[in-house]
């Protein structure tokens, strides 16, 4: 037995539940500077974060090589927090919505 | 064998620096402490208020500028690419934390010196951890000061003759091998 497939319609993105636009995660971005050595990058990446040195060493050639790389997501506290830790190193970051 | 900095035993680093070493880093360990300010007296404060970190709340949002010191704003640069308010917002909450911790490293790393005639030094994890955060400061602030925009630009290269921030700039590059070599002597 089967059955002709209903077509459902595709919800416009404008009506989008905002409770779950709130849910959206958060991305803390790390932007490459002139100052840091990429060692500490990778470091700080390390020790904040606990990544492998692998992943940690990938972050921070994205940093190094494309500019920026977004290195954590979560509720807007939580990147928030991490925007904090990594300013207390010195690393330059921002938080945004994605 | 000369060094500089070695891992030593129990997750320690060992460090070794010549007498004048000793001396250009308490000097410049001294201007740092200088550009982060006395810590703040909260001695009229509501306790509880100092506990929840809310002591200056009360200063409007236009008080919570960017520090007027491009060095200084390169150590608490915003946190929101195109929401001053939401960064001034942060900023309220966090900046004055950041830079009680930036002058405790500074502080720490400085008692930490073995005093103007140098010689062998051990650092516990916490004191390296203060070397590394410091001497990271250190280099960003240089960076400012010279305009630093771009990776593996020269320091000295904008630099007019007879400059004094020209002097600051083998001091630059020294500061980033002590910390490479930090680096290379932390427990992993």
């Amino acid at each position: 037995m089967s059955t002709a497939p209903i077509e459902l319609d595709q919800p416009d993105v404008a009506d989008a539940d905002p409770l779950e636009a709130a849910e959206r995660p958060w991305t803390t971005i790390v932007w490459n500077d002139p100052v840091n050595l990429m060692s500490y990058v990778s470091y700080v990446f390390q020790t904040y974060f606990g990544y492998p040195r692998t992943k940690a060493e990938k972050l921070m050639m994205d940093v190094h090589q494309r500019g920026k790389a977004a290195v954590s997501s979560g509720s807007r506290e939580e990147m928030e927090r991490d925007v904090a830790a990594m300013h207390g190193y010195g690393l330059w970051a921002t938080l945004q919505h994605d | 064998m000369s060094f500089t900095f070695r891992a030593g035993p129990n997750r320690t680093v060992q460090g070794n620096l010549e007498a004048v070493e000793a001396q250009l880093l308490a000097y410049l360990f001294g201007q740092l402490l200088d550009l982060l300010g006395p810590a703040e007296d909260t001695s009229n404060a509501d306790p509880l208020a100092i506990e929840l970190g809310l002591a200056d709340l009360g200063t409007g949002l236009e008080d919570m500028a960017p520090p007027e010191d491009p060095a200084v704003a390169r150590l608490f640069p915003n946190a929101y690419r195109d929401d001053d308010e939401a960064s001034a917002e942060f900023r309220r909450y966090t900046e004055s934390d950041l830079r009680s911790g930036k002058r405790s490293r500074a502080q720490c790393a400085l008692e930490s010196l073995p005093e103007d005639k140098g010689g062998r030094f051990d650092l516990d994890q916490e004191q390296a951890q203060c070397w590394l955060g410091t001497l990271n400061d250190l280099r960003l602030v240089l960076g400012s000061r010279f305009n630093l925009t771009d990776d593996g630009q020269d320091p000295g290269a904008g630099l007019e003759q007879g400059d004094p921030l020209l002097a600051y700039v083998p001091a630059y590059h020294y500061l980033g091998y002590l910390q490479e070599t930090l680096l290379e002597a932390l427990p992993r």
